[in-house]
């Protein structure tokens, strides 16, 4: 593997890859920002959206780019439901409850989808999408080409919301100063259960776009959890722009790890990155300073 | 996370404060756990192998407490650490013919030195750093446990066939092996309550509560967490070279699996964060409910696990010990307070 040509196919590769991991840690990232939460459960919401756009695959017939209409608001709703529940009532307690809950919760999630699909791989077939397109003496494969593009526009939505709206900017006053927002008439429980929705309904979109491109088990949605926390460490714990960096990065040293050194080691790379920004940069590659103790 | 006892309020200020459970004498209960172990092996000589499983899990669960209760830093990768005990003891006995007692040695080195780096790096930062990077390591040390196929056998893994005996005590025997994990039960025991009565454990529990006012106090809370992480460490890596003796064919999927470090978190919390007896409270509810159970365990296990870590955190956040050692010492002042 030598050359410009092959450099630029793991680039890309890399690039696409990268979109989905950014989706997913933008959410989480997002919940972290807001809530000081950070949700274990998020790889397991990922597998659920994979195994939901399987079975409307599957039952329906339905694409599933069209599935991604009904996976969003399930998501949406399923992480309000979760969010009243279980975390608003832990929200307030210090310590790792908030953390262990959403560990449970995974474990939970992750445990039905064996018992309803079993253990062995699923996956989608969509004959247009395992086509690919050349471009410039680089192959893109048209399913991740799709998944970056949805990727653009779900990142471009959640951007706006946050910066374009009063919704957004009552979001990002909870993330900065909770009391504060409250004092200035904001319904932070409101605020709370709506992003963790969000959040959700992106780690299920993901999951989603992600089917026609791997293989779905069970048990994946833990190392889904990793690929989120590398993510938001690398761009900063809470920062939303820093996420989609971050994701990026992460897509771009696995795949590079993988084809330059060893494949064996690609889930790896980028828990080597991880540690290596924690010893040199703990506020992440993009983000403000950390408080140190 | 507030533990420890709280005074109710109306407590005559003149009334002696009762000694809290924390400072009662944890001997006479430590022979207690002896005896009923010992027990075991004269009265179910037939399940041996879960005596064995259990005392194990119950060891890694106390040493992990040291860390995750007592100190409030807790790990999600203490897998890791058990994972290395057994492979190390595996790696040197196939290559290099090592004693497995100078395995665990090295073993336990090796965990100690791995936490003291792992502690240099995370415990500076403030927030979820560490419990993430302890997913990171175990996970690490997982995938250089598949594709170093040299040493360790990769995904299919490696038997232990031929150990050094120490003594001529076949250490193959599951009778060996009982009374080996019911020794390294008490050692953890032991080290635990020894080091939660004395100054460290006043450290820690300080750092654990609130660590600038800790830090106020002269406290190095960064030291103080090492400390507990390399002990910690270093236990739960001993307890890894008995099981991977104990299981003989080493493979990287169950030992450095997030769900053995999930699991031993899950008993230690189960049973009672920062008391001496709730990690094994915890192992011993956990490992009979799963043996009782064991049909519906095998299909279902993690769903179990996560309802009741979802459970138990709602609405019994103290644990099991933790509960009992709170009505105990409530009992006490109310007591007191009449005079």
């Amino acid at each position: 593997m030598e050359g410009l040509a092959p450099f630029l196919q793991n680039l890309s590769g890399g690039l696409l890859i990268g979109g989905i991991y950014a989706l997913i840690g933008v959410g989480l990232s997002l919940i972290f920002g807001v809530m000081r939460v950070i949700n274990f459960a998020h790889g397991e919401f990922v597998m659920l959206g994979m195994y939901l756009a399987i079975v409307l695959f599957v039952q329906l017939g339905l694409d599933p780019y069209v599935s991604l209409l009904i996976a969003a608001p399930a998501g949406f709703l399923v992480g309000m439901v979760v969010q009243r529940l279980v975390i608003a009532r832990l929200v307030d307690i210090p310590g790792d409850s908030t953390l262990l809950v959403t560990l449970g919760l995974g474990l939970v999630i992750s445990n039905v989808l064996f018992l309803v699909f079993g253990a062995e791989p699923k996956s989608i077939y969509l004959p247009y999408a395992t086509r690919t397109v050349m471009l410039g003496g680089i192959r893109l494969p048209v399913a991740q080409l799709i998944a970056g593009g949805v990727t653009l526009v779900l990142i471009t939505g959640l951007w706006l919301l946050l910066t374009r709206t009063e919704l957004g900017r009552a979001v990002r006053a909870t993330a900065q100063n909770r009391l504060g927002a409250e004092l200035v008439g904001i319904d932070t429980p409101r605020i709370h259960a709506l992003v963790f929705g969000v959040g959700m309904a992106l780690a299920m979109a993901a999951g989603v776009i992600l089917a026609p491109l791997l293989f779905a088990i069970p048990t994946a949605g833990a190392s889904y959890t990793l690929k989120a926390f590398v993510v938001t460490v690398l761009g900063g714990l809470g920062s939303v722009p820093g996420a989609i960096g971050g994701g990026l990065l992460l897509g771009v040293v696995e795949f590079m790890g993988a084809s330059y050194l060893s494949s064996g080691y690609r889930d790896a790379y980028g828990l080597f990155a991880f540690l290596l920004v924690l010893l040199l940069r703990p506020e992440g590659l993009f983000g403000r300073t950390v408080k140190r103790v | 996370m507030t533990q420890g006892p709280d005074a109710p309020r109306g407590a005559a200020p003149a009334a002696r404060p009762p000694r809290p459970s924390l400072l009662a004498s944890p001997w006479p209960r430590l022979a207690l756990v002896a005896a009923a172990f010992a027990a075991w092996y004269f009265v179910f000589p037939s399940a041996l192998s879960l005596g064995i499983t259990l005392m194990l899990l119950a060891g890694w669960a106390t040493a992990w407490d040291l860390l995750g209760g007592w100190t409030g830093q807790a790990s999600l990768g203490h897998a890791a650490f058990v994972g290395l005990g057994a492979y190390t003891v595996g790696v040197t006995a196939a290559n290099f013919d090592l004693a497995p007692w100078w395995a665990a040695l090295l073993a336990m080195a090796a965990a100690a030195l791995l936490a003291l780096l792992w502690g240099r790096l995370t415990f500076g930062l403030r927030g979820a750093y560490f419990v993430l990077s302890t997913i990171a390591i175990a996970e690490i040390l997982r995938l250089v446990a598949i594709n170093e196929r040299r040493l360790t056998g990769g995904a299919v893994g490696l038997f232990i066939f031929d150990l050094q005996e120490p003594f001529g005590l076949d250490l193959f025997s599951r009778h060996v092996e009982f009374w080996f994990s019911l020794g390294y039960l008490l050692l953890v025991l032991v080290v635990v309550a020894l080091v939660t009565r004395g100054r460290l454990g006043y450290q820690m529990r300080a750092v654990r509560e609130d660590e600038a006012s800790a830090q106020a106090a002269g406290i190095n809370p960064v030291a103080v967490k090492s400390w507990a992480f390399v002990l910690s460490a270093a236990l739960t890596a001993l307890g890894g070279c008995l099981y991977g003796v104990f299981l003989s064919a080493l493979q990287p999927q169950p030992l450095f699996e997030l769900h053995l470090s999930v699991r031993i978190a899950l008993v230690a919390i189960i049973g009672g964060r920062g008391t001496l007896f709730g990690p094994l409270v915890g192992a011993a509810l956990i490992t009979l409910a799963a043996e009782l159970f064991r049909t519906t365990f095998a299909q279902a296990n993690l769903l179990i696990y996560g309802l009741l870590i979802v459970l138990v955190v709602l609405f019994m956040p103290r644990g099991i010990m933790g509960e009992l050692e709170r009505r105990v010492v409530r009992r006490r002042y109310a007591k007191s307070a009449r005079g």
